[in-house]
């Protein structure tokens, strides 16, 4: 049987909700299944907003989360009450039973359970109490409650549970009591609803390692196998646990991590780090890629490699720090004074985290420029289960080295060759001293402003990125579905492909004809491959999660065709639902077809 | 007035034949009304009569709901489920949830319903019995009745006996432990005793007579390999089976309308026209005592028709009518020229 099975948590700061999905995900992921989740909280550290621990559980590879969940664990009604409708039918609302509080009408969460869902009163506050002398453990009475309604070996969850709190022994111990409570109380609890939970289904090749991992830890581990040796970085919501991570794991290696005071000094030092020969990178979300726009235009001219890792979050200015958006591809592609061409990739998965995070330096060593990896908030805290290969796939040194030089032969850092990459020296490197400067500059690095130098230099900048669009071992853009003619694509990038992805399946299961594509490469832009694609759709459809359409716009900018646009400010992820609908449309279902 | 600006909010207690019915009714008396039930259980109504079918093989509850989900969306009719009501006020035209949350109401009928009763004797005998009022009890008796096992009844309320015969026609064994309380609510007269108990000796039900449930010294568990019960008498005999079954007939859920200023004998008192002692609460169903003229007495009316009725019944004289009660079926057991017995109560659409 397959498993196909989401559930959301949802409560206040401080109920301990997401440390739940946390135990909850890394069990399910013990237990052998694929997990995608993903972690909605407040701006304020504790007592206020809401936060939501959401993930979908399934045995066939998923790619979003589902539109309905299965299961709704409310550990805070006033949260949870406007989710309820989220539940689909014959799912079930997991609540507390009583209250401690008078409650005006409609206060309660059995107030707004649909007539289709089922209702599972749980006395979550008395069971915390009486098997941990405290209410604080309501989150893992839940999570029992769960483990024995949906019948889940508690073995998983013990795990998990001791894993969570392996620091924390008296907390690890009244978390396995309040586990064993929820679960009793689940045994004399008459079991409804459907919700069923297969046998996993293992697809791992021989060697590879599964590990249950976030977007942004995703990143770390790409990069470190990469191996990064240096990074500076400000932190900064949602990108601060890829520096976080790193400053772990960073000194065990004989790496360099520096906090450093704001993100002007992170991009500066990472560049100078990169002219010194380091793989070096910071991390940063939009309002720290303003600020980094000066000495991206410093790596560029001066053919630096360098890696900037950049979360995407609601904006602009401060904006929405929780929230998730795409609204910095204008920024990321375009940002900055000057010709600035640089290197923009978009991973649409964790997976993809894992790969672009270690490619990023691959990439700004061979193509020699700043290498943006864009991700947002979204793919920052989604959690997938991912499966890691043996060796890392990364290569260890893509720098084009210098030559011996001839006799009497100065070393031209910025020669001008045919494929416009000039050998690169690291300072220090015996023979081949050279300058670097933001001047526009001659090959030997010199100021040069000299009409012919500066065509020449603009024209080797932009034209030597063309080769990274046949960057080996990289996916710079993929089609899906539907061969041949369809009737809509659907093209799109970063964490909206998976929602991209589920829909155009389900619309084939509809009957219409339907492909989709997604762009990891997004510049320099894959155009050729994309305008194929094109070619092929009657129709073309374009979500994101920004109100300008600036995937659109840039795909317009490189490809003459008309799209349709579908965007989204929510600060939510994309709704499957509503791609799908607009799917339809395209394809001029009408709503009867829909409905059946 | 308790809720918005000239609609009113008709609250029922209950989701049984009663309640929902009175819900429909309600609805269709007052389009714009607000229409809430209030209930205890987990699932949308239904039918109680239908559980036996339980040992037939239909497991899914789905198959037992009256109604699908649409119905309630469609009709606007609130169903908090899993709502324990604590307490009413009529004064206030409230009820306080068992959560703490208050309700306030236009117009209350209290259709909650009776719950299997037990003998005091036999109360602390209780978790080693498995009742039979509800799909999770049914469920839960189901499932630990093995293929032609063996069913102790005690009682035997007509309820009981209607699930004998399904247990007989699936070819498990029933052993009556008669007493007072068999045949309820049918007022069965010491002549006529003999022959109804050889009827159902007839339908192939084993009948202990005279063992009442005073004569009852203890209910145990089986012994590993044996039935999973043993029912020791006070003489010294012994039953063995898989389940002991009570079905002594109904007490009316009245204990959260204690203090609410409404008359209760054993149920609810209610004015021919279903209106209890409050004009805002109305009551129907097996809560209810209706004041009957012709017998000078209140008195309870049992049996799907009778209580679909008083739902209906109620829920017009809420929406203005004024209409009396009017049995809406016999309550006659009978012996067919068979020699089986047939009962009005087991009739349901």
């Amino acid at each position: 049987m397959a498993t196909d099975i989401q559930i959301s948590i949802v409560g206040s700061a401080g109920d301990g909700t997401i440390a739940a999905g946390e135990i909850l995900r890394g069990a399910l992921a013990g237990m052998g299944y694929k997990v995608i989740s993903f972690d909605v909280y407040p701006p304020e550290i504790r007592g206020f907003g809401k936060c939501i621990a959401r993930m979908r559980i399934t045995t066939e590879q998923a790619y979003s989360l589902k539109h309905k969940s299965d299961v709704l664990v409310s550990l805070d009604d006033s949260h949870a009450i406007p989710h309820a409708d989220e539940v689909r039918e014959c799912g079930a609302v997991i609540y507390e039973r009583g209250s401690i509080v008078q409650l005006p009408e409609g206060g309660h969460m059995s107030a707004h359970i649909g007539p289709g869902q089922l209702p599972y009163p749980v006395p979550i506050r008395e069971l915390s109490e009486k098997s941990t002398g405290a209410n604080r453990s309501r989150n893992i009475v839940v999570l029992g409650f769960l483990a024995g309604l949906l019948k889940l070996p508690a073995e998983a969850f013990q795990k998990a549970i001791a894993k969570k709190f392996k620091r924390k022994a008296a907390a690890a111990e009244a978390g396995e009591a309040a586990f064993r409570a929820g679960q009793d109380f689940a045994a004399q609890t008459f079991k409804l609803d459907d919700v069923l939970f297969g046998p996993p289904v293992s697809t791992v090749v021989a060697g590879a390692t599964v590990e249950m991992i976030s977007g942004n830890a995703a990143i770390v581990r790409g990069a470190l196998d990469a191996g990064i040796d240096t990074f500076f970085g400000y932190p900064i919501t949602p990108a601060t646990s890829i520096m976080e991570r790193l400053a772990t794991e960073m000194p065990k290696r004989g790496g360099r991590l520096l906090q450093t005071e704001d993100e002007i000094a992170a991009i500066s030092a990472v560049v100078g780090a990169g002219f010194a020969g380091a793989r070096a990178a910071t991390s940063t979300s939009g309002p720290g890629l303003s600020l980094m726009a000066e000495m991206l235009g410093m790596g560029v001219i001066g053919e630096v490699p360098s890696v900037v890792f950049v979360s995407q979050r609601g904006g602009p200015s401060t904006g929405m720090p929780t929230k998730t958006e795409q609204s910095d591809l204008h920024m990321a592609v375009y940002g900055g004074h000057g010709d600035a061409p640089r290197i923009v990739i978009a991973p649409t998965n964790v997976d993809g985290c894992y790969r672009c995070g270690g490619k990023a330096f691959e990439m700004a060593e061979a193509y020699q420029t700043p290498v943006i990896v864009l991700i947002d908030l979204y793919l920052s805290n989604r959690y997938e289960t991912v499966v890691f290969p043996s060796r890392p796939p990364f290569e260890a040194d893509t720098n084009r080295k210098p030559g011996k030089l001839a006799a009497g032969a100065q070393y031209k850092r910025f020669a001008l060759t045919a494929d416009h990459i000039s050998p690169r020296a690291i300072p220090g490197e015996k023979g081949n001293m050279h300058v670097v400067t933001g001047l526009e500059h001659n090959e030997l690095g010199r100021p040069n402003d000299s009409a012919e130098m500066h065509e020449a230099m603009s024209r080797k900048r932009h034209e030597k990125l063309k080769a990274a669009l046949r960057h080996p071992d990289f996916t710079h853009f993929k089609r899906f579905g539907d061969e041949g003619p369809v009737d809509v694509g659907v093209i799109s990038w970063g964490s909206t492909f998976g929602e991209c992805l589920e829909a155009m399946i389900k619309a084939r299961g509809e009957g219409i004809r339907c492909a989709a594509m997604k762009v990891v490469m997004l510049s320099p832009f894959p155009t050729h491959g994309v305008t194929a694609f094109m070619t092929d759709c009657k129709q073309v459809l374009v979500p994101e999660l920004n109100y300008q359409g600036q995937f659109a716009n840039l795909l317009q900018a490189n490809v003459a065709r008309p799209v349709t646009r579908l965007n989204r400010v929510s600060g939510e992820p994309m709704k499957v639902e509503d791609i799908l609908d607009e799917i339809r449309r395209l394809a001029g279902r009408k709503a009867a077809q829909k409905a059946a | 007035m308790a809720t918005a600006k000239n609609v009113r909010h008709h609250v029922v207690i209950g989701s049984g034949v009663a309640g929902s019915q009175a819900a429909e009714t309600l609805r269709e008396c007052e389009p714009d009304a607000r229409v809430t039930i209030l209930t205890l259980s987990s699932l949308l109504f239904y039918n109680r009569y239908d559980l036996p079918k339980v040992f037939r093989g239909h497991r899914d509850w789905r198959e037992f709901l009256a109604y699908p989900a649409e119905y309630y969306r469609e009709r606007r009719i609130g169903m908090r489920r899993c709502s324990r009501v604590a307490g009413v006020d009529a004064k206030r035209r409230a009820i306080l949830l068992d959560h703490k949350e208050e309700i306030r109401f236009d117009t209350l009928l209290v259709a909650s319903g009776g719950r299997g009763y037990v003998p005091e004797e036999l109360s602390e005998f209780r978790p080693l019995m498995h009742p039979f009022s509800s799909y999770t009890e049914a469920m839960v008796a189901a499932n630990e009745v093995p293929d032609r096992g063996h069913v102790i009844m005690l009682g035997g309320d007509m309820i009981g006996l209607d699930l004998a015969r399904t247990l007989l026609d699936t070819r498990h064994r029933v052993t009556l432990v008669a007493g007072p309380q068999t045949f309820w609510p049918h007022e069965v007269g010491a002549d006529e005793r003999p022959g109804l108990v050889a009827a159902l000796e007839k339908m192939g039900i084993e009948v202990v007579e005279g063992a009442d449930a005073g004569g009852i010294a203890s209910i145990e568990k089986g012994a590993r390999g044996l039935s999973s019960r043993r029912v020791l008498f006070k003489d010294g005999t012994e039953l063995y089976g898989d389940v002991v079954m009570p079905f002594f007939g109904l007490v009316p859920s009245v204990e959260f309308m204690l203090g609410s200023g409404v008359d209760i004998e054993r149920g609810l008192l209610v004015n021919p026209a279903l209106r209890t002692t409050n004009e805002g609460i109305y009551a129907a169903g097996d809560v209810c005592q209706i004041w009957s003229d012709a017998e000078r007495r209140y008195r309870f009316y049992y049996g799907w028709k009778n209580v679909r009725a008083m739902g209906d019944l109620a829920a017009r004289n809420i929406a203005g009518g004024a209409d009396p009660w009017v049995p809406a079926q016999d309550e006659t057991l009978h012996v067919t020229a068979d020699g089986n017995i047939q009962s009005p109560f087991w009739e349901y659409e």
